[in-house]
């Protein structure tokens, strides 16, 4: 059984644009709606005397159906030659937001739907931000009814010009945008000709287009521990690999507690002699030193880890109806950890359709509100930036007993204060055939260097060594590296990304003096 | 190589563990059926082999003796602590589908649950409902929290997000748990037979009929079929078109019979 992996899409966008209308056109249209279901919907909608609603498909509830909207989101299964889907329908009106995030955050894809005769409106826009806050790339635009609008080339490439501009401006580039009309059938599954000025692909055939997005083996190891069982006299620390690997044998790290060991065995039921887990794997752990480690540590490498971290800079929307208070205290959940955080400043409040800073240093924020919020914490908790982790990256609020909102990492911060992660340079220096490094791409955060005497002696013997750096921000500190040791500090142009050499003045000066090749040998 | 399959299972160990975790009192409701009891097996593998929780089966008095012949033999094999619960008012006064079919579902299945909750004061049931059965179903939350009355705010549900999930009660109320919702029947099937799990006789065809989903005798109407290995009812699956329930007949009393049953508390 060598199925492909599932992907997952949902269907955003202003209320009654036709989401859930777009949903029953393609399972009809593919023959994917059984008999006795359509000629329920079909009852129904006799009785109500109204036309057919393929929207009745996903509107199941009665009183969905009696006020033609969807209230909450709602998930089917479809399959095509390339792998199976879930497509989750997602209710546009604004009071449902939360149920709209409850189906969007799990999503892969996104088909953003827009009115053709209506074109853009709030929560088109407002959606368009939820995607790019929750991380969803992959977007396809739809803009449907076009029927009602006599399928008018000018009109549609208006609305299209319009959602392109407003998706920019939130950092997403649609990979298509198909004109279609849900009642008509036009370019679902099949092409009627009634446009025959476009030239791209359906919206079935777009589906086939999406990337899978999961599980990238190169990611650093990120084994939240879920829970601890103590049965057959082992000690199983029992969680998913969310991201990376973990082997048998690893030296792992504990983070925030720092303890250090080695895996000794990885557990399923079951099964036996596992020597690895991936990504997305629910497994055992047990190690060979009885360590006590509690549900919320993150298991990690150490290089490449978590940072402790003691306060969190994050982009936060909120759901619930009561307000999100600056100066109160709530409980966060990331991972599997859980901290007391105080809302120490509400720094900006932005209106989420518009993007428009409404207030700096805010007292509250409103539901559907997004806001950029520096939180403290009462105990330290092992997170990612979201840039370099989605993962342990994002974090949930709860208001009293339910979750009230979430938030994206994008600061962080430990309990020293300072940002930044420790780097001992003699761990992290690789001595290879192609030259010596030091790989910071990988390191969230702000860094810190420990310089070790070998690690002088090592440049003292005239070797050289370089930096690979994730970003700008990491150049301060090997500047600053630089100066401290007396080292020349010079960009290499050989390979991607931002790279810096650094070595003892004197020793093969005269040989690179003028020229960078590149090479740094 | 990681599959489909696997990244459901995973999915389903991952809810088992973090219920477990953060529920001091709970049970797991039995059907006998196909899913459930391949949520029985996905339990043992969230916690190598144990079920470290009760099995609750809600008696109607009206199984085939073939259910409840095989639930007993598997819950010894298994180690289960079985607990049978059962609406015995309503059991005494007569009470059949003959007095409407929904009433008697919401009396011997809906109360007989709400019952045993309340006897054992379960704070988390776990329930092998999925979302392609139906309509209402396709709504549900992962943890899904019910009202002092049983009752199922659908109208109104909290956010979920990120696998993390709504774990926080008032007393009196109790969240059901669904760590099998995001599969579909095929997928049931295909993984029943990689894992080669045991399930009920019935659903093998014989003289040319089996059921397709397993109910109470009076309301419960087999399809004709041959199929008599998991192959050929996985074949045959791949045909069908009808709905999996269409042969229970409490789903088809009216349009939102299902709703309805369910607002007020049944699986
Ligand atoms: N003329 C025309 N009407 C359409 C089309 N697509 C949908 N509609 C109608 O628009 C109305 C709303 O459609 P829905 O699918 O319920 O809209 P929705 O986006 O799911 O709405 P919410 O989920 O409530 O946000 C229904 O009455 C549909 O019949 C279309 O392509 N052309
Ligand atoms: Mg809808």
């Amino acid at each position: 059984m060598n199925q492909n992996e599932s992907l997952k899409i949902v269907i955003v966008g202003h209320v009654d644009h036709g989401k859930s209308t777009l949903i029953g056109r393609l399972f009809y249209d593919t023959g994917s709606i059984p008999e006795v279901r359509y000629n329920e919907i079909a009852a129904t909608c006799k009785a109500q005397g109204r036309a057919f609603e393929f929207a009745y498909l996903m509107d199941a509830l009665e009183e969905e159906r009696d006020q033609n909207i969807t209230i909450d989101t709602a998930s089917t299964f479809f399959k095509t030659a390339q792998r199976p889907y879930v497509i989750i329908d997602a209710p546009g009106h604004k009071q449902f937001l939360k149920n709209m995030i409850t189906g969007a955050a799990s999503a892969d894809a996104a088909i953003l739907l827009v009115d053709g005769a209506e074109g853009v409106r709030e929560q088109t826009r407002r959606h368009a931000y939820v995607l790019s806050l929750l991380g969803i790339r992959q977007v396809v635009v739809a803009i449907n009814k076009l029927d009602m609008v006599n399928y008018d080339r000018n009109r549609f490439q208006k609305v299209e010009n319009d959602i392109r501009a407003f998706l920019h401006s939130v950092n997403i580039v649609p990979s298509y945008v198909v004109p279609i009309s849900a009642r008509d059938g036009e370019n679902i599954a099949k092409r009627q000709g009634k446009v025959p000025w476009y030239k791209g692909p359906t919206i079935l055939e777009a589906l086939d287009t999406f990337g899978n997005v999961r599980g990238d083996a190169g990611a650093p190891l990120r084994l939240p521990v879920q829970d601890v069982y103590t049965w057959d006299g082992k000690r199983i620390y029992a969680g998913r690999v969310e991201t990376g690997q973990v082997n048998k044998g690893d030296e792992i790290i504990f983070l925030p507690s720092g303890k250090l060991t080695t895996v000794k065995t990885i557990e399923k039921w079951q099964e036996t002699d596992l020597s690895l887990a991936g990504a997305g794997e629910c497994v055992g752990i047990t190690t060979e030193d009885e360590l006590f480690v509690e549900r919320g540590e993150v298991i990690s490498r150490r290089k490449r880890k978590p940072v402790k971290a003691r306060k969190i800079r994050a982009s936060i929307f909120w759901l619930a109806d009561r307000p999100f208070q600056a100066g109160k205290t709530y409980t966060i959940k990331l991972g599997t950890a859980e901290a007391q955080a105080t809302a120490t400043a509400i720094e900006e409040r932005l209106d989420s359709s518009t993007l428009e800073v409404t207030e700096r240093y805010a007292a509250e924020l409103l539901p559907s509100e997004v806001g950029k919020v520096l939180f403290t914490l009462k105990n330290d908790i092992a997170a990612d930036l979201y840039s370099d982790n989605i993962r342990l990256g994002r974090f949930v609020i709860e208001d009293g007993l339910l979750i009230g909102g979430g938030g994206i990492i994008q600061g962080l911060t430990d309990e020293s204060g300072t940002s930044a992660q420790r780097i001992c340079l003699n761990e992290h220096l690789i001595i290879g055939d192609e030259g010596s490094s030091v790989d910071l791409a990988g390191e969230g955060g702000g860094i810190e260097f420990d310089v070790s005497t070998e690690f002088l002696d090592y440049l003292g013997q005239g070797n050289r060594v370089l930096f690979r750096l994730r970003d700008l921000t990491q150049l301060e500190p090997v500047a600053h590296l630089a100066f401290e040791h007396d080292l020349v500090f010079r960009f290499s142009r050989a390979a991607e990304g931002i790279n810096i050499i650094l070595y003892k003045r004197g020793v093969l000066d005269e040989v690179v003096d003028d020229v960078d090749d590149g090479t740094y040998i | 190589m990681y599959d489909h399959l696997d990244e459901l299972e995973a999915q389903s160990i991952y809810i088992f563990r973090e219920a477990y975790r953060k529920f001091e009192n709970l049970a797991m409701l039995y059907s006998i059926g196909k899913d459930s009891t391949t949520m029985i097996h996905l339990a043992r593998k969230a916690f190598f082999g144990r079920i470290p929780f009760p099995l609750v089966h809600i008696d109607t008095t009206y199984k085939y003796p073939e259910m409840i012949a095989y639930r007993d033999r598997m819950a010894r094999e298994w180690g289960a602590e079985l607990i049978v619960g059962r609406n015995e008012e309503a059991v005494t006064s007569g009470m059949g589908p003959e007095r409407g079919r929904l009433v008697c579902c919401e009396k011997l299945k809906s109360e007989g649950l709400t019952r045993i909750i309340e006897q054992k004061q379960f704070n988390g049931l776990f329930l092998g409902i999925r979302r392609d059965e139906e309509g209402s179903r396709a709504k549900e939350r992962v943890f899904s929290p019910r009202d002092k009355n049983f009752e199922w705010a659908y109208k109104d549900q909290p956010p979920e997000l990120w696998d993390q999930f709504n774990t926080s009660f008032e007393p009196g109320t109790h969240i059901r748990i669904h760590p099998i919702l995001h599969w579909t029947e095929l997928n049931i099937w295909e993984y029943i037979q990689r894992e080669k799990i045991e399930i009920c006789g019935l659903y093998f065809a014989q003289n040319g009929k089996r059921f397709r989903s397993l109910g109470c005798m009076p309301c419960t109407t087999p399809i004709d079929s041959g199929a008599t290995t998991l192959t050929e009812i996985i074949e045959e699956l791949k045909t069908l078109k009808d709905p999996e329930r269409a042969g229970r007949a409490q789903d088809q009393e009216n349009a939102y019979a299902m709703q309805k049953l369910r607002a007020k508390g049944y699986m």
